[in-house]
């Protein structure tokens, strides 16, 4: 059975079963999920759109007060994220979560480390970052207006989106830009369309771990290495979140909005339990992909793991602490060089740095004919 | 019934003068109204205060209510349109907050209907303070001493977003400066008015014209109005102008012909969507005019001699008349002769109207507190696994 296609009903079953005694999975399942390792497919990508796309990722004019793009918490120098173990937001806020890569994200099922917007929907995606008070924090209509104050988008916009700048073409054309943000050249892609060399001797143990011993690819399959599912590994808080005020302001702003009761007096990051409203789903996380990890640390939804050496030892260990963890974890025992053979699999995972460079800033022009011309 | 009193003196005292109009009497600025749901109280009016001053009521942390009336600057911002929010610039002149307690709507297009609501506008709007309501509530709820001060003022335990706003507008309606030279004349002490002044009161009520709008205690009608002013240049010169007119056409939702048209601010139109009241301002108060420069709804007219000199002139232009073919301008407006000495006559007398200028200093604001694990605003609390 492939996890990528467990639906959100499905979910509670898996847990259920997964709580049964079964203390290893089946050999067919297992074959089954290796198998379910893959190259992610490749998406078709309107190149005019994505281009337009790319020049609004990084224009700051998409925030507010115009003070940060996209670009800020996701940084293609810092792997499509901003390198920080809690992400920066909004000036005047602080974020309460690792800011994800947008690595691949194009192929994720579920958005955001709680899942709470289909990954279907870029669209909706971009709408959320440029409007949502801790991310960019603008009026979309007021976003219209200001590109249709740049000629070069007026331009772009009526060329390739089939008229003027608009708040909903503005989210089709990121969105799209989003879809060109994927792998390249990944050795573990190599190897599975038949390049035995494209991966070392160890990373070849490692991947052995990985579906076995180690255990990892119970959440991370498919081709996104990820069974989009939330999960409590009971990683200890990060205690920024509520020792730097601004971040804790965020993070009760945020469950406000979502509904989550007691968010007063909340002092922990209450995860998927926000979408569920499950008791059971309290600080649970869905699984991210481990493409391109090589670029993106630190780690975890709280950026408290540093390096891979650290999330391998977590795991290991058999995760942390919490009422609800995933009887999924348990400890590994693997031994040193199993934990070298294991990173050497995850660091082929990751392929060549996805670069792109800022384009020209296009500044605003006064219109001149403003009294002869529509507005 | 002091009021009362105060009229009835003010109308046997400068009758011949002051019934030239068809207004209310000119008279004494009264005592401050006050809703019924959100009486003035000390520590209300002080928490305001706080407020006032405090970034913290708007989106990026920047902009105060004071950012934009500043004490300093006759409680506006002395400039001709409102600076407006980082990485934008508003499309209005900025209005004191002074004496803004006694009119019946706030904002030029009386879009507000109290303090309270103008409060929650101008901290929320795209181009003034864009906040937004979860996060200031928050921020607030940060701050132990704003707990314990709402909690005072309010009976909550933790701070209302609601309550905020009530108690800026409490704050505001101690911004009265009813000590000026006009009313302690209307109240009838003779020499409070030089002679010229005297000759401009009796200007203002009768050739100049004035009163018919500029009338009661507070010197405006609360009417809406086309006179005619000019466009202000900038919105021919500035980007960032221009982005927020059509962002204001867009947010206030006229029909698209209306958008893709317009290049006059429309005013009273934007509530009523009645094409009559196309580029209708409400009558601002003249109170308190000797700090407020520059004038009118798009800050064209740098000072008072501009200002006589346009209603001289009996007003401008019809921009409606031009772009949508059909008039709105008052009219009442018409060549008034003015002589140049009439002119210096009418000015001193509006500077009577203004009083001193009450300035304030920027309190200090409380800090961001960290609300420990296992402890609520300083008592113990049930912790949640």
């Amino acid at each position: 059975m492939n996890r990528l296609h467990l639906s959100f009903a499905a979910l509670f079953l898996h847990i259920l079963t997964s709580c049964s005694p079964s203390p290893e999975p089946q050999e067919d399942e297992r074959s089954a999920k290796l198998l379910a390792l893959d190259t992610l497919p490749a998406l078709e990508v309107d190149i005019k759109k994505a281009a337009l796309g790319k020049e609004l990722f990084f224009d700051p004019r998409l925030s507010g007060d115009g003070a940060i793009s996209c670009a800020t918490c996701h940084n293609p120098k810092k792997g499509w994220g901003d390198g920080q173990a809690l992400s920066r937001a909004y000036p005047g806020s602080e974020y309460f979560r690792n800011s994800k890569t947008l690595l691949n994200a194009a192929h994720a099922r579920y958005f955001f480390w709680d899942g709470r917007l289909s990954g279907k929907d870029g669209e909706t995606l971009v709408r959320d970052h440029i409007t949502e008070t801790h991310f960019m924090n603008l009026d979309g209509r007021l976003m219209m207006e200001r590109l249709k104050q740049v000629p070069e988008y007026e331009r772009m916009f009526r060329e390739t989106m089939g008229g003027e700048p608009s708040f909903g073409r503005t989210l089709k054309a990121v969105a799209e830009f989003q879809k060109t943000i994927v792998s390249k050249n990944v050795p573990f892609d190599r190897y599975v369309q038949g390049d035995s060399a494209a991966i070392s001797t160890d990373a070849k143990v490692g991947l052995r771990l990985f579906q076995g011993k180690a255990r990892c690819v119970q959440c991370h399959n498919g081709p996104y290495f990820s069974d989009a599912n939330p999960h409590n590994l009971g990683l200890p808080e990060n205690p920024a979140i509520v020792n730097e005020s601004m971040r804790h302001i965020t993070l009760r702003s945020f469950f406000k909005f979502m509904g989550v009761d007691n968010f007063e007096n909340l002092r922990e990051d209450a995860g998927f339990y926000a979408v569920s409203k499950r008791e059971e789903d309290r600080k649970a996380f869905l699984t991210p992909t481990l493409r391109e990890l090589k670029w993106t640390a630190p780690y975890m939804h709280n950026g408290t793991l540093a390096d891979l050496d650290a999330v391998i030892a977590f795991y290991d260990a058999g995760g942390g602490k919490a009422e609800n963890k995933d009887p999924l974890l348990r400890p590994l025992r693997l031994s040193k060089k199993e934990k070298r053979s294991l990173k050497a699999f995850l660091l082929a995972l990751s392929g060549d740095e996805v670069k792109a460079e800022a384009p020209e800033p296009k500044p605003y022009r006064v219109i001149e004919n403003w009294t002869e011309v529509a507005n | 019934m002091i009021k009362i009193l105060f009229s009835l003196v003010s109308f046997l005292i400068l009758a011949p003068a002051i019934y030239a109009g068809t207004g209310p009497a000119m008279a004494p600025l009264g005592e401050v109204p006050e809703p019924a749901d959100n009486r003035t109280t000390p520590a209300k009016a002080e928490l305001g205060k706080l407020l006032f001053f405090d970034p913290r009521l708007g989106g990026d942390k920047s902009t105060s209510c004071a950012e934009c009336h500043s004490p300093n600057m006759g409680w506006q911002d002395n400039q001709p349109i409102c600076r407006g929010y980082p990485g934008t610039e508003h499309w209005r002149n900025c209005q004191t907050i002074m004496n803004s307690a006694y009119y019946a709507k706030l904002f030029w297009e009386g879009n507000a209907t109290s303090l309270e609501g103008q409060a929650h506008a101008a901290a929320s709007g795209a181009v003034a303070g864009n906040g937004e309501d979860d996060m200031m509530e928050e921020r607030l709820a940060q701050v132990t001493e704003y707990v314990k001060r709402f909690k005072d003022v309010f009976g909550t335990e933790r701070p209302q977003l609601e309550d905020a706003w009530k108690a800026i507008a409490a704050f505001e309606r101690t911004l009265v400066q009813k000590d000026t030279p006009f009313d302690r004349y209307l109240k009838g002490d003779k020499g409070a008015l030089t002679p010229q002044q005297q000759k401009g009161l009796a200007l203002f009520a009768g050739k100049g014209r004035c009163l018919e709008c500029h009338n009661g205690p507070l010197l405006s009608d609360q009417k809406y109005y086309n006179l005619g002013v000019p466009e202000n240049d900038v919105f021919m010169e500035s980007p960032l102008h221009q982005i927020t007119f059509r962002f204001e056409q867009y947010a206030k939702g006229v029909p698209e012909e209306v958008y893709r048209k317009t290049k006059t601010d429309l005013g009273l139109y934007y509530q009523t969507k009645d094409r009559a009241d196309m580029g209708k301002f409400r009558t601002p108060s003249l109170r308190y005019l000797k700090y407020t420069a520059p004038y009118m709804h798009n800050g064209t007219f740098f000072d008072l001699a501009e200002v006589v000199d346009f209603y001289d002139r009996g007003g401008g232009e019809d921009a409606v008349r031009k772009a949508f073919g059909h008039g709105t301008k008052s009219e009442k407006m018409k060549p008034l002769g003015l002589a140049a000495e009439e002119k210096m006559d009418l000015i001193a007398f509006l500077e009577s109207m203004s009083g001193g200028e009450i300035k304030m200093e920027t309190p200090v604001l409380p800090k961001d507190d960290i609300l420990r694990i296992g402890r609520q605003n300083g008592k113990p609390e049930k912790q949640r696994r």
